[in-house]
C-alpha cells in the first residue's frame, strides 16, 4: 500500500491544479500558484504532524 | 405619440441582460454536468481541459481507494454526511455514471476508504468553483 506521504502528495498536486487554473491566468503563473500551494499543502501537514507528537492519545 | 427613446434603451439593455443571464445559467448546468464544459463552450481551452481531466481523475481514484457514494436520507443521517452526499453530487457526470454503474459502496475497514471518499468530495467542491467561474465568465465578470 502507497504511504500516507503518497496520498498527501496526489491530494495536493490535483488541488493545487485546479486552485491554480482558476486563480491564474498564465501558464507561468499557474505553474508558479501550483507548485507554491502543493509545497504549503505538504509543508503544513507535515508541520502538523510533527506537532501532533506533542498531543499523544 | 413617439416612444421615449430612454425607455426603449433601458428595455433593449434589460432583455440583453436577462439573455445573458439565461445563457449564463445553461452554461452552469453544462459546467456542472461535465467539468470544465462551461469553459470549453466559452473557449477558455487551457482551464476547461484541465477541468476535465483533472475532476473526474479526482473521483475514480477516490473509487480507486476504496470511497463509497453516500446517500442522501437527511432525516435518517447526520447533517454532515449529507453535506457530503451532497457535495458528492456536484461533479456530475461521473457521479451518474457511478450512482448507475452501482460502484462506490466503499469499504469502510479498507486502509484507504478515508482518502477516498475525501477525494470524491472534493472534487465536487471544486466543481462548484468551476461552476462559479463559468458563470462569472459568462458575464463578463473575469
Amino acid at each position: 500500500m502507497p504511504s500516507h506521504f503518497f496520498f498527501l502528495l496526489v491530494f495536493s498536486v490535483l488541488v493545487s491544479t485546479v486552485f491554480a487554473v482558476l486563480q491564474k491566468d498564465t501558464l507561468a503563473d499557474q505553474v508558479r500558484f501550483a507548485l507554491t500551494m502543493t509545497a504549503g499543502f505538504v509543508a503544513f501537514a507535515v508541520a502538523a504532524g510533527w506537532l501532533m507528537r506533542l498531543f499523544p492519545l | 405619440m413617439r416612444p421615449n427613446p430612454r425607455s426603449t434603451r433601458t428595455s433593449a439593455v434589460r432583455t440583453a441582460s436577462e439573455t445573458d443571464r439565461g445563457r449564463a445559467l445553461v452554461l452552469c448546468v453544462a459546467a456542472w454536468l461535465v467539468p470544465g464544459a462551461g469553459h470549453l463552450l466559452q473557449h477558455r481551452l487551457g482551464r476547461g481541459l484541465t477541468c476535465l481531466f483533472v475532476l473526474p481523475l479526482m473521483f475514480a481514484l477516490g473509487l480507486l481507494f476504496d470511497g463509497a457514494l453516500f446517500p442522501l436520507t437527511p432525516i435518517t443521517q447526520s447533517p454532515l454526511t449529507s453535506a457530503a452526499a451532497l457535495a458528492e453530487r456536484c461533479v456530475g457526470a461521473p457521479w451518474i455514471a457511478t450512482a448507475v454503474a452501482g460502484w462506490g459502496r466503499g469499504d469502510v475497514v479498507s486502509p484507504t476508504y478515508e482518502y477516498g471518499w475525501v477525494l470524491m468530495v472534493v472534487a465536487g467542491l471544486l466543481n462548484t468553483l468551476v461552476v462559479l467561474d463559468a458563470y462569472d465568465i459568462a458575464l463578463g465578470r473575469k
